[in-house]
């Protein structure tokens, strides 16, 4: 998952970076609101962490061309965002909301609060309703980052995790591989295909090795489906 | 302090009482001055009248033929006109038979010469003169002649009601039109006080109506000093919201930094304690920003209409709270408005509604209505209800910033608006099964 963080204090936006690189998240931080428009924009991003008293484009402004599209080749875009703001005022985060932000967060915050936060933006995002992702067997816990397959406890590496979470956030929508190496890796990680195809391969094999229920379907030349329906 | 009113009323009617005094005694004067003139003037010409059938008696004094008298009224005793003719050594040659016994003698009337007097109930016309007898000799005469007062008094009289009556009755429409006159010159002002009330009760933004001259320049003013005190306050708001972020955010940084081993097992003493102080600054800087940017009650407050801000509220909870799938029930007019600071309802309804709805599990209602005397704001959920102790625990007012998150009810930031407003703050039982919080607020 690709976290976009916009804060223009530089301590606070590398803690929450690393923060979220300790969650195994991808973070791309942007230090004004012009430059994280933009990013926001044109970045393949799953969530964005957005302050609101930012330099240039206030985070409200961000907000709103964000979702109006406004000056974006991509157009209007529906990702996630969740908003930082000292002034804790209702007036300034029911502003926020209405902007289309989907979630707040008070300065200051617990690190584990705010993960908390994006893990819950991320999976609502996804269309799921609480932290366990269920299908089928298969028990997905995004605040434990643990894998079970019926009682069996499954143990993942941290990119397998990634790549099982993205598609079973995602499930039943047909994800490419650049799709997946978009999302998974940062911007200045080598990216290889191939390596894709091997997590998936693992994936297969700890989650099913007998290949009895077959969660992850491959469609030649488009990419990868979870095809086991929501619990 | 007199009323602008009682002032102008007072200072007329003493003004106008005081040339109704003065103009009623001149004419009262003049006419008097002119009846007399008048009755002196009949009085003379009874006395030529008299004197045109004067004859020499056998003594050669100067007479009257009582039969000849030119008024019948000299021939009738006690009909109140008698003449008298006395001579030079002041002795009563002559007298009309209706000459009464306490006639007054005159002093010796120069000849020719008139004397005109009120004496007693009598007006009294006394004529020197001096005739040529016969015998060569002239011989001095004061005639006298007498008429009664009453006729003249009785016609003084109702010469006097009459005027009282008028005068009387042009002061009393006189003071009519002065009240009415008055009444549309203070009406602008009345206006005003008036459209002020409306703003105070917060049923009027500003001073709308168009005023004359001499009070424009005022509600101008006012005007401009209720937009003002309103930007003021939000130039206030600006900047403490600027210190909020200024402060929090390194705030923030410190928070991260003191949780940096994520483990609980790393943590070390220092961090624990880091982590401790950093979280009370953080409780404190919230708590008294919050309290600095409550404005409280103000006298010229812009009204705040309630419904529209409800439901901006829930619409933001709604997203917020999305897994939980809050219902909100709003039950308040479109009309109602509260004069309060925008910025302090939307804390105090924020407050109530996301207290509501971490407590609650899925049904919200919230209503608000306005009797005479107070607004009422209810917020009710289907959680578990306020603890027992909760209300004694509020009513001591215990300090905010001294409570941690979760341990308080979350109803501090609350209390300290209610307060500032010299509302009232209950907590009951409510009928969905969980917490109602009544908040009451002088209309």
């Amino acid at each position: 998952m690709r976290v976009l963080v916009v804060e223009d204090d530089a301590a606070l936006r590398d803690q929450i970076c690393e923060a979220l690189r300790g969650e195994g998240y991808v973070a791309e931080a942007a230090a004004d609101g012009e430059q994280g428009l933009y990013m926001a924009q044109e970045y393949p991003i799953d969530l964005a962490i957005v302050d609101l008293g930012l330099p240039k484009v206030t985070g409200i402004d961000l907000i709103k061309r964000l979702r109006k599209g406004t000056g974006s080749s991509t157009g209007p875009r529906s990702v996630p965002v969740l908003i930082l703001t000292a002034r804790d005022g209702w007036q300034n985060k029911v502003e926020g909301l209405e902007a289309g932000a989907d979630d707040y967060l008070v300065k200051p915050f617990q690190t584990q609060e705010l993960l908390a936060r994006a893990r819950a933006l991320l999976r609502r995002a996804g269309g799921w309703a609480s932290a366990k992702l269920v299908s089928g067997q298969i028990e997905l816990d995004t605040t434990a980052k643990s894998l079970k397959v019926g009682e069996r406890a499954v143990d993942l590496t941290s990119y397998e995790y990634r790549v099982l979470e993205y598609l079973l956030t995602n499930a039943g929508k047909v994800i490419s591989k650049s799709e997946l190496s978009e999302h998974l890796y940062a911007e200045e990680d080598e990216r290889d295909s191939n390596v894709i195809e091997v997590f998936i391969r693992r994936l297969r094999l700890k989650i099913d090795p007998e290949a009895t229920m077959n969660p992850i379907t491959t469609l030649r030349g488009s990419g990868y489906r979870w095809d086991l329906p929501r619990a | 302090m007199f009323s602008l009113r009682l002032r102008l009323l007072l200072a007329t009617s003493l003004t106008l009482a005081f040339f109704l005094v003065l103009g009623g005694l001149s004419l009262d004067r003049a006419f008097n001055a002119s009846a007399e003139q008048s009755q002196m003037e009949r009085m003379q010409a009874i006395s030529y009248a008299l004197l045109g059938g004067a004859e020499p008696n056998e003594y050669g004094e100067l007479s009257f033929a009582d039969d000849k008298l030119p008024d019948t009224r000299l021939q009738q005793p006690q009909s109140g006109l008698e003449a008298a003719l006395f001579g030079e050594s002041a002795g009563l040659l002559w007298g009309s038979p209706s000459l009464g016994d306490d006639i007054p003698t005159p002093a010796n009337q120069p000849v020719g010469q008139w004397r005109f007097e009120r004496v007693g109930q009598r007006f009294v016309l006394v004529f020197g003169l001096s005739y040529v007898g016969d015998g060569g000799a002239a011989r001095q005469y004061s005639l006298m002649l007498a008429e009664d007062t009453a006729l003249y008094d009785s016609q003084m009289k109702i010469y006097r009601r009459t005027l009282l009556l008028w005068l009387g009755g042009g002061s009393a429409v006189l003071l009519l039109l002065q009240g009415a006159v008055m009444r549309w010159s203070l009406r602008p002002l009345r206006r005003l006080v008036r459209e002020l009330g409306d703003i105070e009760a917060g049923q009027r933004e500003r001073i709308e109506g168009v005023y004359p001259q001499e009070l424009r320049s005022l509600t101008e003013g006012l005007n401009a000093m209720i937009v003002n005190e309103r930007s003021q306050q939000g130039r206030y708001r600006n900047a403490l919201g600027d210190l909020a972020h200024s402060l929090k955010t390194p705030l923030a940084v410190l928070h991260g930094i003191a949780e940096r081993p994520l483990n609980a097992q790393n943590l070390t003493e220092q961090h624990k304690l880091l982590q401790e102080q950093v979280s009370r600054m953080g409780h404190i800087v919230q708590h008294q920003l919050k309290r600095a940017a409550t404005v409280g009650t103000r006298t010229l407050a812009e009204p705040t209409a309630i419904r529209p801000l409800v439901e901006k509220i829930t619409g933001a909870l709604t997203k917020v709270y999305h897994s939980r799938q809050m219902a909100f029930t709003i039950d308040i007019a479109p009309t109602l408005k509260l004069r309060a600071d925008s910025g302090d309802l939307y804390e105090l309804i924020g407050n109530l509604l996301d207290n509501a709805c971490k407590y609650g599990q899925s049904r919200i209602a919230i209503a608000a209505s306005r009797d005479r005397w107070q607004v009422t704001i209810t917020v009710d959920d289907d959680g578990p209800g306020f603890p027992e102790e909760a209300l004694p625990l509020l009513e001591r007012g215990i300090r905010a910033d001294t409570r941690h998150e979760g341990q308080g009810l979350g109803l501090g930031a609350v209390k300290d608006i209610v307060d500032a407003y010299q509302g009232q703050l209950k907590l009951e039982k409510s009928p969905l099964g969980g917490g109602r919080v009544i908040v009451r607020f002088a209309a």
